[in-house]
């Protein structure tokens, strides 16, 4: 089964802060009175988000640094951004 | 590289003699890994690295008499199959983002426990990188900015007639308008004509800052492709 990704820019929502430690990454959202708890690889991509960059230039550069298959990182990213857009932390710009 | 079964070959460099000695004994406690050589500075771990061809390198950032940066690009370019890790007293992105740059297939904090450089030095010979995970955002963002220059670089290469390609790659060689014209076969006035045409389309103002360009962008290979 082929996976596609949303063109366009995500980008983090504003007002949505982060915390960063050794032990965990919380993103928290004051609008909707949420935290959320990532992992490394969400970490990465979070920060990635930042309006400018394509989910195919994060999947390059996750490829270029891990070695793995583009299918497994494209289908890890657009799980990613997907759960940020469920839990309503993340716009697209066009 | 070792096959299945066989020990992992380290080559571990530092100047702080105890420090070496501490991790050869741990390292030497495990029985997939073997400490094949010892360097105290960063040219001392170049050679040895070339007499004993380890699997995996564990090298300093802070190296005397050429730092673990530049120790890591030579040893990568010697030695391919050899996986760096480069080891750093700082948990400093600037190190990282360097380390990997020139070739590094980890980096690790000397803050962090010593059973982290044991699966440091296994895990980049299994061919993974590693990075600590609060850097990683980092890392890749750099690494897409890479892409982006290198992306607008060579755009702007097509945009060049065959014979400034020639200049270009002739500059990125060290040659200079003597040169130019000879391998060319062309009048060193025609020479230093295609020369500031080309410093004038890049944006440059000297041969040096048109080599650098093409050495910063990685584009000679690119370059020497598009001639032959």
């Amino acid at each position: 089964m082929s996976v596609t990704l949303r063109r366009g820019y995500p980008a983090r929502k504003s007002g949505v802060w982060l915390k960063q430690s050794d032990q965990e990454n919380l993103v928290f959202d004051p609008e909707h009175e949420a935290v959320h708890l990532m992992n490394a690889t969400a970490m990465a991509i979070w920060v990635l988000c930042d309006g400018e960059t394509t989910p195919d230039e994060m999947i390059d550069a996750i490829c270029q640094l891990s070695g793995l298959p583009r299918e497994v990182v494209l289908e890890d990213v657009r799980r990613i951004l997907l759960r940020f857009e469920e839990a309503d932390i993340l716009s697209w710009r066009d | 590289m070792a096959d299945a079964g066989e020990r992992v070959r380290v080559l571990l460099a530092d100047e702080q003699v105890l420090f070496r000695e501490a991790v050869k004994v741990v390292l030497s406690s495990e029985a997939d890994l073997e400490v094949v050589a010892e360097a105290r500075d960063g040219t001392q771990a170049i050679a040895e690295a070339e007499r004993a061809r380890p699997d995996v390198a564990l090298l300093d950032a802070e190296l005397p008499n050429c730092d673990g940066i530049s120790a890591t690009r030579q040893i990568v370019e010697r030695l391919p199959s050899c996986r760096v890790v480069v080891t750093s007293a700082r948990e400093d992105e600037s190190v990282l983002l360097e380390a990997m740059e020139a070739g590094a297939s980890g980096y690790l904090s000397k803050q962090a426990p010593i059973v982290d450089l044991i699966e440091a030095a296994r895990a980049v010979h299994r061919g993974e990188a590693l990075v600590p995970p609060r850097m990683l955002g980092a890392l890749l963002q750099r690494l897409i900015q890479r892409r982006r220059e290198r992306d607008d670089a060579l755009k702007f290469l097509a945009t060049l007639t065959r014979r400034e390609r020639e200049v270009l790659v002739l500059l990125a060689q060290g040659a200079d308008r003597e040169g130019i014209s000879q391998h060319l076969v062309i009048s060193p006035e025609t020479a230093r004509t295609h020369v500031q045409n080309l410093l004038g389309k890049l944006g440059v103002h000297s041969r040096l800052e048109a080599a650098a360009f093409v050495m910063q962008n990685g584009l000679l290979d690119d370059l020497t492709e598009v001639l032959t």
